[in-house]
């Protein structure tokens, strides 16, 4: 595996030189929030953030996304796919739990029968840059609880840790390896490795908020229709933010937009947490309350996705925590049906 | 499927519609695949769904209403959805005349359990609309030599009228059957009617099919559901031997989209098809 070194101030010359190169999505300042946007030029991207507001999976599963065209003809409809349609692109700079997101959500979109060409094609172009995080960004962040860690290269093609004086670089896949010549020459020594060893040791060590999240797998298997449910969701007001800004929600909606003879089938973010999203045409909604909605996506979480790709859909980065308008934290429901 | 992109339709032509109830809000499509490829790529098995896709309007996924035996074409039998808000597909769907160009995607979902049903006595009990896939199976099942490979068949199917039956001319023509039980009964006869009159639970009971060797696949209102299990139960069919169909809203069809689950099961992938005793293993969400 290559290792270099680099100056921690050349950091944004880098990403700069490759956003003349590719497309680049970096963290940028936007009004009060850090986002992951491209990376215009003479624009500077702001490295120096906790974390990003909304979690960067929109590169892979923009928030809206044009499936097919179609139009309207004499001859009839003509329709066009709008798959593979993506440049090399380049993810700098995300943190080591939204780069863990991308390897769950692989198991999806990446499944063995039905492969989701819109996200495969994003995922294949782009080569995800993290930033180890050498401090806990926020007393929220429980990454260690489900099976991350604040210096991890899960899902990452390069991991850079800030060692001190340098950011030590590990170029951790073919893909990332292809991007050497951007970081300069300077070999990566055994001492920076232990150095980088003794950070993440203390870094781990430093996320204080811990849940049990693989201790209820089992009592999510036998307490469906426990009264607990029954206690969550009373002031949830079905807004949908946890999802949103979630790194592992990926449920979507379908629909049809037309205008004169031009059409297009768009995908875009849904919620299980709005009415709509299971209801019926005929009016009948298999999931009629808030209850069921909460249920459902505590259980996705930590015991469907489980049951499907052995993994918890979970990546601890707290956003859910911090962002509830109504202080709903699923820290403590998770504590709470650990001891049911 | 020829395209491999599983969210982008095959275009078909609508060849011929057909009115099949005296509410007129139940047609049956026949669908013409655009190319040959296409139809060729279409390989499907009785219980399978496909999602109609109208361009402008969205997507309904249907189960498939024709047999595999019959080729060249595709059937679903589609009921206009929606009696306060009007379902959007459906209601497109059921304004389109024949020759019309549209698309689907498909087949999805896994059939009814063919090999398993091989060699055994077959019980079919359907009510009103829901129907459609069961007629795909009897179809497949009595077609030629496939004949041989299941023993009896039983067919309990009822309406609430004589009007609202589903594929009239079949039912004639398996009536004239010699290797067929059909018991075809509504709620509620008319003048006209000459046939068997009374709720499909107490025809159940009536006709009394045999456990032994025998499987139940039953599909209906929630309602006829309900009361006709207990009838199979007592008949002595076990769990395992009870086999239906279940319905979510679903948007995707391929296990993505996130709607359709009942516990870790997706109804699009996993099913629609289960057994009582599959059922029994999920999650008892609904």
């Amino acid at each position: 595996m290559e290792k270099r070194l680099i100056k921690k101030d050349a950091l944004t010359g880098i990403a700069k030189k490759m956003a003349g190169d590719f497309l680049v999505w970096a963290p940028v300042k936007k009004e009060d929030n850090v986002l992951f946007e491209p990376l215009e030029k003479d624009a500077e991207p702001f490295f120096s953030y906790l974390n990003s507001k909304n979690a960067p999976k929109n590169v892979f599963f923009p928030h809206t996304e044009t499936m097919m065209k179609y139009t309207r003809t004499e001859k009839g409809m003509v329709f066009s796919s709008e798959e593979n349609k993506t440049a090399p692109s380049v993810l700098f700079g995300v943190r080591p739990c939204d780069a863990h997101s991308f390897a769950l959500l692989d198991k999806l979109f990446n499944q063995e029968k039905y492969k989701d060409g819109y996200y495969i094609a994003k995922r294949e172009n782009t080569t995800v840059i993290s930033i180890a995080c050498v401090k806990p960004p926020y007393a929220s962040c429980f990454c260690t609880s489900v099976d991350g860690e604040p210096v991890s290269a899960d899902g990452a093609d390069i991991l850079l840790t800030d060692i001190g004086s340098d950011y030590l670089a590990e170029f951790m896949t073919p893909k990332g390896e292809k991007l050497v010549k951007y970081f300069g020459d300077t070999k990566a020594d055994a001492a920076a490795e232990t150095k980088k060893n003794e950070i993440a040791a203390k870094a781990k060590e430093a996320i204080k908020s811990k849940i049990p999240a693989h201790e209820i797998k089992p009592i999510l298997d036998k307490n469906f229709d426990n009264p607990f449910w029954n206690t969550i969701y009373g002031k949830c007001l079905a807004c949908g933010t946890c999802t949103y800004l979630c790194p592992t929600c990926h449920c979507f909606d379908i629909s049809d937009e037309v205008k004169g003879s031009d059409g297009v089938r768009v995908r875009s973010w849904d919620s299980c947490m709005f009415p709509m999203f299971t209801r019926e045409t005929s009016g009948h909604n298999p999931r009629s309350s808030q209850k069921e909605r909460w249920r459902q996506r505590t259980m996705h979480k930590f015991k469907y996705y489980v049951d499907m790709f052995n993994s918890i859909a979970c990546v601890g980065c707290g956003r859910c925590v911090m962002s509830c308008p109504v202080n709903i934290d699923i820290r403590k429901i998770v504590e709470d049906i650990s001891k049911l | 499927m020829t395209n491999k992109n599983p969210y982008i339709p095959m275009p078909v032509k609508i060849s011929r519609i057909i009115d099949e109830v005296d509410t007129h809000d139940i047609k049956t499509f026949r669908f013409e695949f655009l190319n040959k490829e296409d139809e060729a790529g279409f390989k499907y098995l009785p219980g399978q769904f496909g999602e109609l896709s109208i361009y402008g309007k969205g997507e309904s996924p249907i189960g498939i209403a024709s047999s595999p035996t019959q080729k060249g074409y595709v059937e679903f039998t589609v009921q206009r959805a929606g009696a306060v808000v009007p379902g959007m597909v459906t209601s497109a769907l059921h304004e389109m005349e024949e020759g019309a160009l549209m698309g689907i995607r498909g087949p999805l979902g896994k059939s009814w359990p063919l090999e398993y049903l091989e060699g055994k006595n077959i019980v079919i009990v359907g009510g009103g609309f829901a129907f459609t896939t069961l007629r795909s199976l009897i179809n497949y099942m009595i077609y030629g030599k496939n004949r041989e490979r299941f023993g009896s068949i039983t067919i309990i199917y009822g309406a609430r009228n004589p009007g609202l039956l589903l594929y009239k001319d079949e039912l004639i023509e398996w009536g004239k059957r010699t290797d067929l039980n059909l018991n075809v009964t509504v709620d509620k006869a008319d003048a006209a009617w000459k046939g068997r009159e009374g709720f499909v639970p107490a025809v159940c009971k009536e006709v009394a099919p045999g456990k032994e060797n025998a499987v139940a696949v039953i599909c209906g209102p929630p309602v006829m559901i309900r009361f006709t299990l207990p009838v199979f139960f007592d008949l002595g069919f076990s769990k395992a031997n009870i086999i239906t169909s279940l319905e979510m809203r679903m948007k995707c069809g391929i296990g993505k989209c996130g709607r359709c689950n009942v516990g870790s099961k997706y109804v699009c992938t996993d099913g629609p098809v289960f057994s009582l005793a599959e059922l029994d293993n999920l999650t008892q969400e609904y």
